[in-house]
Order: C-alpha cells, then structure tokens, then sequence
C-alpha cells in the first residue's frame, strides 16, 4: 500500500468544482482546501508506486484550472 | 481605533503610516530584525516575532485592538494571524498573492473579513495616469461594482444642471460631490455642476458608459476605452 500527499496549485478560484473533480478519481482519499502557497492537499492511496504517477500525472494534471502539483510519498 | 498590523514591508508600514495619519494607534508585528528596525526607526512600536503565533500577537495587544491586517507575503502566515485576530474578536484583514484566490478566501475562510489584493489597488493607479482625462477609477466595490470620480467638463451635457437633475442609470449612486478645489462632500440635491467639479459614482459595470456620457459626454479615444477589469 502506498500513500502519497499531493500539493495543487489552482489557477482558478472555483475551488468547488476542482475538488469535487479530484474526489472522483480512483485512489483519492481525501480532498482539502488549504490557506497557503497551495490551494489543496489530496490524500492518494494505491496499491503500487507507479499508480501514484497515474493518478498525478494523467488526471490531477489534466484537470483544467489545475496549475502545478508536488508530490510527497509517505515513509511509514 | 486599536490596529495590529502583521508585516512591516512595503504593504504593512504604508498602511500603519496612513492608519497613524489618521490618529489611530498601530502595533507592527515583523519577524525580520531589519526590517523591524527599519519601522523603529519610523517611530512605529514593533514586535518582533512570527505573526503566525499566539504569544506575539498577544505581545502585540491583540487582545484589545479593534482590527488586525494580515499583511505579509507568506499566506500561511496571513491565514494563521487572522484566525487568532478573529478568536480575539478582531475585524479581520488578508492579503493574498494572486488574485484567483479572493474567491477561495472568500467562500471558505470565515475567519477572513475582507482579503486585500495589493497589485489591484496598484493597477487601478496606473490605469488612471495611463488614461488621465476627466475620470478616475477609485475602487473596485465588488467584481462588477465600481467608484469612478468624474470631473465636470464643458462638454458635459450635464453641465449647468443640478443634482436633482441627474438622472443616472438604475444601477448607479451619486456618492458624493465637490466644487471646484473645495473638498468632496456629501451630494446635495441643489448643488449645481459645473466644469472642473467632481463627482463620485458608485456604478455597475453594466452602466459605466452610460454614466460616463452623462457626465463627461465625449472623451478622448483613451479614456473612453473599457474602464473595467482594473
């Protein structure tokens, strides 16, 4: 099992509509919109590392208003 | 009026001097020794510390201050401050870095009043020189609301008239009047325009070109370009 943290950044204020895009994916957790250098923190849990790069990279990132991720792979 | 001002930089110390100016009593919160120092030096009380925690804004007499301005570039920061601002019964004040996020603040940050985008107010200033002519925008109310100061020409199909007499769109406020180099003022229904007087107008976006024809007629091509999206 493997969880990961995903810093989005928006270029957008309809932050609804971003997080109720990102609630929807497979392996999304959880979704929450943060004071801050970025707009949301989403929670990603899956069984294999490279399912992390998918659900980033092809989903997260292709979300229109969607302007840059970071993502943090948690140790324990 | 207590203020407590978070970040001494260019945005924190401009609004403590003009608070200041106005009699009000202001704390400064800075957590860069420099720059505290530099406010100091400007006769401002000073905090040194992180505004982000409960100590120094207490240090800073939040308990007691009517309004706290979050004000610093770091949002976390900013975000921090005003809840505490707020669990002290503050009047609240954010800024925030780019203008996307108004909206968020807004919608989901109950314990923000009012979030402040700096580079806005600065935009509006510099469309105005940009512009020049007889109209300024002064303050952009909400998305769509706007105050405009209009100064009376001798093109103006109003002139002459008095204020009674202006019969401005449905979504537009005369909200105050000024003769020539006198001080602006509350309207009064007498008050005559003529060139070189000032008004100012609460108007929708919707209408500005029709509020603008009423009181200024024909402009230049300059100013008479969209005035919206400051």
């Amino acid at each position: 099992m493997v969880t990961a943290y995903v810093m989005v950044k928006a270029n957008t204020g309809e932050a609804d509509r971003l997080k109720s895009e990102m609630v929807g994916l497979d392996g999304v957790e959880s979704v929450n919109i943060v004071a801050g250098d970025v707009d949301f923190i989403v929670k990603v849990s899956v069984d294999q590392p490279a399912q992390v790069k998918e659900i980033v990279a092809d989903h997260i990132q292709a979300i229109d208003g969607v302007e840059d991720t970071q993502t943090y792979i948690s140790m324990d | 009026m207590r203020f407590v001002i978070i970040g001494a930089g260019r945005v924190g110390l401009r609004t403590a001097r003009v608070l200041r100016e106005e009699g009000h009593e202001v704390t400064l919160v800075e957590r860069d020794r420099d720059i505290a120092e530099r406010a100091r030096t400007a006769d401002f009380e000073v905090v040194e510390g992180d505004g982000s925690r409960e100590d120094v804004l207490e240090e800073a007499g939040v308990a007691d201050a009517d309004a706290l301005g979050a004000l610093t570039s770091d949002l976390n920061v900013n975000f921090a401050a005003c809840m505490i601002g707020k669990h002290n019964g503050c009047r609240t004040v954010m800024r925030i870095d780019e203008d996307y996020r108004e909206e968020i603040y807004q919608k989901y940050a109950d314990e923000v009043d009012e979030i402040v985008y700096p580079e806005r107010l600065g935009a509006i200033g510099a469309k105005n020189a940009l512009l020049g002519g007889s109209i300024r925008a002064i303050a952009d109310i909400a998305q769509h609301l706007q105050v405009i100061l209009f100064t009376i020409t001798d093109e103006s199909p109003m002139k002459g008239y008095t204020i009674s007499e202006v019969a401005l769109p449905a979504q537009a406020r005369i909200l105050a009047f000024g003769k020539k180099e006198a001080s602006m003022g509350i309207p009064l229904p007498d008050d005559s325009l003529e060139a070189g007087d000032r008004i100012a107008v609460l108007a929708d976006f919707d209408v500005l070109g029709e509020v603008r024809q009423l009181l200024v007629g024909v402009e230049t091509p300059a100013a008479a370009a969209e005035m919206g999206g400051a």
